[in-house]
């Protein structure tokens, strides 16, 4: 079955019920939205404090070092340093991304892009996002308590995370907030797979459903079966801090114990290998989508790209064993890693020649959903490169905890996942805000944006070949690495164009929203996908009759269209010669 | 005509929201399993890894107060079962009885969870003492925590069998706790067989 009819909420009267605790999908969305930002803005912060550092050891960081850091003279001191790395990379994946992409987006697409008045359990949904927002209070409280926050990279490995490497309450705290956060996420993810599974429109089949449904969809079903595995092991480790078990204690650091640090990173990456592809999955269906809306043309092999997807979310539940090649690790092992490891590469280059394969010969629009579209395609293809020398062994051993490594999954978890959501922002800010945002300051923050990563990930990539290890405060008391300053001071540099890139995109957001008086037309892109075929921005319970689905999502240049369009809606019946 | 009229008073046949409920319990089902799936992973990790189990010189445990655990749990989710087919034959004095025969066994297996940590304390073994212990504890604490809003959800039973007539949520509501109840109850059976008996 595929479809039925919803118990319907009265429309919210009062401040609290329409703004705050709001049952209706699309204001989650909005919620989420903002929430991500603040995380984008608290976690970008963090990473420039780490890049000073990096280019400018010893000096002070300039305007704010005083206030963040007035016992070492504005200098950020070496403990900070490991908060900032860790809570950078916390932040970024769990408070940034997370929301932007599957909080915000998912919300908002799917159920307007299914045909759905809401989603399947409303007031799960609005659970979900409290409990995040309760997650980010205990994370940003960590900051705070005595001895700081946790210092033990986003990985939280033990011994460095255990009372030993990290005495202070920080580590506790953060482990119960990411806790904290996988319950929501998961409460998210029955809501999402339900709601896919249950609301489709009549007539709408999964191979009707746009690519964004899918890696939503997929991404769904990866959080809710891999993010109670992050549960357990933070839940053990949160045992091992507070209630004294031994499970990730061993050797001298244990006082009885046979515990093993190293247990902790099989259950890290069985959930983390799969988290990679929940953060990408949704920006791999939002650009398959939008390279299509904008190249006028059907997505190429949009059943395979689908396929694929599936694909890599079966295969990467599988992969994980690459992040520990180094853990003694067995030969036999090993080989067994880089070979399904290898074998993600055929559905990636399937869908990635899919996306070439939309672009080839089509009326491409440059509008700014589609720069950043193919910006996606071009740093996703750098990432997805990168990854094959990391996930063979052999030069994983030389390349292994480098900046090399970083580059690499910030080219395919950052850069990518970040030009996809501004993708989705600048695509869908029309139906979810009702005006649109201005082109021009969207080009200027796609081209800054754009080149400044392009710096920034590049450049770690080469010092990482060059031997710079990741996580060191001060890597240049090392003689062999004196040498690689320059590259490093000129990652900040892109980095800090990067960072002023972001200055369009805010002043267009609080323009547009604030001051500008044009309301957007209904569907502005011309896109034939169901959410456009509404009023803009989207009423209360979106559709007022249920739309009947009769064709896909990318019917485009149909040369037997008479309505003067060039783009069919999926309601509409499919022209045939 | 492409659109289906829906109007807001259409009759709720609730045969949607009843797929969508069973589908959303399958995926916690599914959630959880993976939770506990994890901590037998590490479970069977130390396990393998050690030459000698229980490691360091440590004793089995007995197996008395366990076993009646084993026995409240079973015992409770077979009059669960049996709260299902009277809910379906609407017998409404069978449904009591057998809320009260899943009710009071779960608040007993509660009660013989808490003794089995007091014994442990009394003999000594704390969560602390080893590997050994702190998977006890560990497994049992999450358990338990699973434990106590499933007795709530339990719970949530009671109205029910106190109405004649119910309608599709009470149904779901009767299948989902059901669910939830008899999967903590194979969790428990897993716990049991690996750790206290072989």
């Amino acid at each position: 079955m595929a479809f039925y009819e919803q118990h319907i909420h009265p429309k919210p009267t009062t401040f609290l019920s329409k703004y705050i605790f709001s049952f209706d999908h699309k204001m989650i969305a909005r919620q989420f939205i903002w929430y991500g930002i603040l995380g984008l803005g608290l976690g970008g912060m963090m990473a420039m404090l780490i890049r000073w550092t990096l280019s400018n050891p010893g000096v002070p960081f300039p305007v704010l070092g005083n206030l963040f850091f007035p016992m070492s003279g504005g200098v950020v001191p070496p403990d900070s340093y490991a908060m900032l790395f860790t809570m950078h990379g916390t932040i970024m994946i769990f408070y940034a991304i997370t929301p932007l992409l599957i909080g915000a987006f998912g919300n908002f697409c799917i159920p307007l892009m299914i045909g759905a008045r809401d989603m399947a359990f409303p007031a799960m949904n609005m659970l979900s996002f409290w409990l995040a927002v309760l997650s980010a209070i205990i994370l940003v409280a960590s900051l705070f308590v005595p001895l700081g926050a946790a210092a033990s990279g986003w990985t939280a490995y033990p011994t460095l995370s255990t009372l030993i490497g990290s005495p202070g309450v920080g580590q506790t705290l953060w482990a119960i907030a990411i806790f904290v956060l996988g319950i929501s996420s998961t409460m998210g993810a029955i809501n999402y797979i339900t709601t896919v599974i249950t609301l489709r429109a009549p007539g709408m089949g999964y191979f009707d459903m746009p690519l964004t449904v899918w890696g939503l969809w997929l991404t769904a079903i990866l959080n809710a079966i891999f993010l109670p595995v992050l549960g357990a092991g933070g839940l053990l480790l949160v045992f091992d801090r507070v209630f004294g078990t031994q499970f990730f204690l061993a050797g001298a650091a244990a006082t009885n114990g046979t515990g093993d640090p190293v247990l902790f990173q099989h259950v890290f990456w069985i959930f983390g290998h799969p988290e990679v592809y929940i953060l990408i999955l949704p920006a791999w269906g939002m650009v398959s989508d939008i390279l299509s809306f904008f190249s006028r043309k059907p997505a190429f092999g949009a059943k395979a790209t689908a396929l694929a997807m599936t694909s890599i979310t079966i295969l990467s539940t599988l992969v994980y064993g690459h992040h520990m090649y180094t853990t003694q690790m067995s030969p036999l092992l090993t080989q067994t890693f880089m070979t399904l490891t290898m074998t993600i590469s055929i559905p990636s280059a399937i869908f990635f020649a899919n996306w070439l394969g939309t672009l080839w010969r089509g009326s491409i629009r440059f509008t700014s959903p589609m720069v950043f579209s193919m910006g996606v395609v071009f740093v996703f293809g750098l990432g997805g490169l990168t990854g094959l020398y990391l996930g063979t062994v052999t030069t994983d051993l030389y390349l292994h905890d480098t900046y090399f490594v970083v580059g690499h999954f910030h080219y395919t978890m950052a850069a990518s996942v970040l030009l996809g959501s501004f993708a989705a922002i600048y695509f869908w800010f029309p139906k979810m805000f009702g005006k649109m945002l201005c082109e021009k300051l969207a080009l200027t923050h796609f081209w800054i944006t754009f080149l400044g990563l392009n710096g920034v990930f590049m450049g770690m990539m080469m010092v990482g070949y060059g031997g710079m290890h990741r996580r060191i405060y001060n890597p240049f008391i090392y003689e062999y690495l004196e040498k690689l300053i320059p590259l490093n001071a000129l990652i900040t540099t892109a980095a800090l164009l990067m960072g002023i890139g972001q200055i369009p995109f805010l002043i267009n957001l609080v323009s547009t929203l604030f001051f500008k008086k044009e309301m957007a037309p209904d569907n502005p892109w011309e896109v034939g996908t169901l959410e456009w075929t509404i009023p803009t921005p989207a009423p209360h319970y979106n559709f007022k009759n249920i739309p009947v689905v009769k064709c896909g999502p990318h019917e485009f240049g149909n040369p037997n269209l008479t309505t003067g369009r060039d783009f069919q809606y999926q309601t509409e019946e499919l022209v045939k010669g | 005509m492409n659109t289906l009229e829906v109007k807001n008073n259409i009759q709720y046949s609730g045969e949607g929201e009843k797929l969508a409920a069973s589908i959303a319990m399958i995926v916690v089902l599914v959630s959880f399993s993976m939770l506990f799936a994890s901590l037998f992973l590490a479970y069977f990790y130390y396990r393998i890894t050690e030459p000698v189990w229980p490691p360091m010189g440590m004793e089995r445990l007995n197996l008395f107060v366990p076993t009646m655990s084993t026995t409240f749990i079973i015992l409770s989710s077979i009059s669960l079962f049996g709260f299902n087919h009277y809910f379906k034959e609407a017998n409404q004095l069978k449904m009591k009885l057998t809320l009260a025969l899943t009710i009071g066994p779960a608040l007993a297996f509660m009660g013989s969870q808490l003794f089995l940590w007091e014994s442990f304390k009394n003999i000594g073994l704390y969560a602390s003492s080893g590997i050994f212990p702190s998977i006890i504890y560990s497994f049992t604490w999450i358990h338990v925590a699973h434990i106590v809003a499933a007795i709530f959800s339990l719970l949530w039973l009671v109205p029910i069998s106190l109405k004649s007539e119910h309608t599709f949520k009470d149904e779901n509501v009767v299948l989902n706790v059901g669910k939830f109840w008899h999967f903590l109850s194979i969790i428990w059976l897993i716990i049991y067989f690996s750790i206290f008996v072989f």
